[in-house]
């Protein structure tokens, strides 16, 4: 049976990939609900799946279409594209294909070879380590995805500020309830998530009415040449470790390593002349780094119970609503969910590379499809999902409220993403800070007295002060650090 | 920590305020760009019909409301005969139900005549 969900998962990851507007986030919290019925494992591995079938998918809409299924693919694009327009589709899509498929492989062995280390060493934390880790890990995320530190802080703030409405978990105080009974248990993940990202797309296409341009010369000869092989290894193997690394970190994740992955494949190539040209070795990294990424995020999520970045943030809450809490014993309480999960990751790369390679043809079909029958059917989705997760209409308005909050979001490029972390990390957060002040009677030098919550803070702290260096040096100088880059 | 955060916010928000007014004139990009004013009618017609639907679909039941909504957003983006938008709907709806309600267990509301 987990084989089946872990089939609906990558199947649907890949369907979602393919098809832009509609990214793993939010096709995670669609089927959130259907998976209510599952066991923990079923769900998890199925919605899984969905997250590493779409890093594969990206790549199809990228290569041929130009236009990326989900960010991580943004950087398939640049060479993907100009290879298909040379005649060169299928190689681009094979080396894709088999270079995730390497990449995965390589997530999942690293993911073995850590993981357990790092849950001996998570049982030192205490709450006031944990408290700093995440603190860290917004920080992380803030000063890496957001073109300006200071609205992704902004937008971490934001979220939460929603994460405190709700009971009090401490005193039991109901905050920004305005009486409405249904937000005593506090915002639900799923609608803001779908609001977001699911909502805000659909208005932002129906307000441009984007168009869609197939690329039409037919797509053959998908196994690369041995030239092309040889040019990839370098990179595949880079790229894959580089994206793991990247994936573990806090606040890090596939877009990120497949931006980075990308840079140093240009740095270190003796062509670099040829990348943006259709360079094979352009499309092989940045694919081998965003699934690899997708497996490492798993590491911080499986043995500390922080979340590395959204998705991540939906794995963890259709843990909870399961009953699992994770962290440090869930290797040892639920060791069937680890290692299946673990286990299904494999299966699924097999499953993907089977899926990806003789079916990219009816993928291609499917970009066919106008986007004003699209639209209808995900706006459709989006409020099935929401309702069915309470049966509550309130949900389905605070989905719509999120929704038009993500496209104002948009509109004055404010991301998302940040706010989605701290909204899931708030509760948390507030939780190991309360309890460490009580520990400590009240002193907040319990955060800075113990090694690893120092050492935590302090790179937070610096991360914080870094983008102001510039600005301090010469004043007026942009706070927008990724704008000088 | 909700008084810390809107602190927090408060300051990030002025001092972008600051920021921005200080930079203004090296960002370009006009309000014509940020809100184009094509299809914006539609965009607003979306809204208010999806605010509608949220109100009427618990008393009204999934298929009965469903369809309706479906007709209007098939016809929004491009021009297509009612005929043709009926079927779309009334089929959509139908494949919905059985997926969600019938395949899923999923919950939907009812409504007067229990679908």
């Amino acid at each position: 049976m987990n084989l089946f969900y872990c089939f609906l998962g990558v199947l649907i990851g890949t369907l979602v990939g393919v098809l832009p507007g509609l990214g793993p986030v939010a096709a995670m919290s669609l089927l959130l609900p259907a998976t209510f019925h599952t066991s923990p494992v079923a769900s998890i591995i199925m919605l899984s799946g969905i997250y590493y079938g779409a890093m594969y998918g990206g790549s199809t809409t990228s290569i041929l279409v130009n236009i990326p299924g989900e960010a991580a693919s943004v950087m398939t694009c640049l060479d993907g594209y100009q290879m298909a327009r040379q005649g060169r589709a299928g190689p681009a899509l094979g080396i894709s294909a088999f270079g995730s498929f390497f990449a995965g492989t390589i997530g999942i062995v690293g993911m073995l070879l850590i993981s357990i280390p790092l849950v001996n060493f998570a049982l030192r934390f205490g709450p006031p380590e944990y408290f700093s880790l995440m603190v860290l890990g917004l920080m992380v995320l803030t000063f890496l995805t957001s073109a300006s530190m200071l609205r992704a802080l902004m937008m971490a703030a934001f979220g939460l500020i929603v994460g405190t409405i709700g009971l009090d978990n401490i005193s039991g105080l109901a905050r920004f309830t305005f009486n409405i009974p249904e937000l005593l248990d506090g915002v639900g993940l799923v609608p803001v998530v779908m609001g977001l990202f699911g909502i805000s797309e659909v208005m932002l296409n129906i307000e441009m009415k984007i168009r869609r341009e197939v690329f039409t010369t037919e797509v053959k000869g998908l196994l690369p040449t041995l030239a092309d092989w040889a040019k990839s290894v370098g990179p595949l193997l880079r790229g894959a470790v580089i994206g793991f690394f990247l994936g573990i970190l806090p606040g890090g994740g596939a877009v990120i390593a497949s931006f980075v992955s990308y840079a140093i494949e240009k740095r270190v190539s003796k062509h670099p002349e040829e990348f943006g040209k259709g360079a094979i070795e352009g499309v092989a990294a940045p694919e081998a780094a965003n699934n690899s990424a997708a497996q490492g995020a798993f590491i911080p999520l499986l043995t500390l119970g922080i979340p590395s970045n959204v998705v991540m943030a939906m794995l963890l809450g259709a843990l909870i609503i399961h009953g699992v809490t994770p962290g440090p014993l869930l290797l040892s309480q639920h060791p069937d969910l680890f290692w299946g999960v673990v286990a299904s990751m494999y299966v699924g790369n097999i499953m993907l590379l089977v899926l990806n390679l003789p079916l990219i043809g009816m993928w291609v079909q499917l970009l066919r499809v106008p986007y004003s029958i699209l639209f209808p059917l995900i706006i459709l989705f989006c409020l099935i999902g929401a309702y069915s997760i309470n049966n509550s209409s309130t949900d389905v308005l605070i989905m719509l409220v999120f929704g038009v909050i993500g496209y104002l979001m948009k509109k004055l490029s404010l991301e998302a993403a940040p706010m989605v972390l701290a909204f899931v990390l708030g509760p948390m957060m507030e939780t190991a800070l309360r309890q460490s002040l009580i520990k400590s009677r009240g002193s907040f030098s319990i955060f800075f007295t113990r090694p690893i919550s120092a050492a935590c803070l302090m790179l937070a702290i610096a991360l914080m002060i870094l983008p102001l260096l510039p600005w301090l040096r010469r004043p007026g100088a942009a706070l927008d650090h990724k704008d000088a880059a | 920590m909700p008084f810390l955060s809107g602190l927090t916010l408060g300051l990030l928000a002025l001092a972008d305020l600051i920021y921005g007014m200080a930079n203004r004139w090296k960002h370009e990009k006009a309000d014509r760009e940020i809100w184009p004013s094509i299809h914006r009618g539609k965009l607003f017609f979306t809204l208010v019909l999806l605010f509608f639907y949220t109100l009427l679909f618990n008393r009204l039941g999934f298929i009965i409301s469903t369809i309706p909504l479906l007709f209007f957003l098939f016809r929004l983006m491009e021009p297509r005969p009612w005929w043709a938008a009926l079927i779309a709907s009334v089929l959509t709806t139908g494949l919905f139900y059985l997926g969600f309600k019938v395949g899923l267990d999923s919950q939907l509301p009812p409504g007067p005549f229990g679908f």
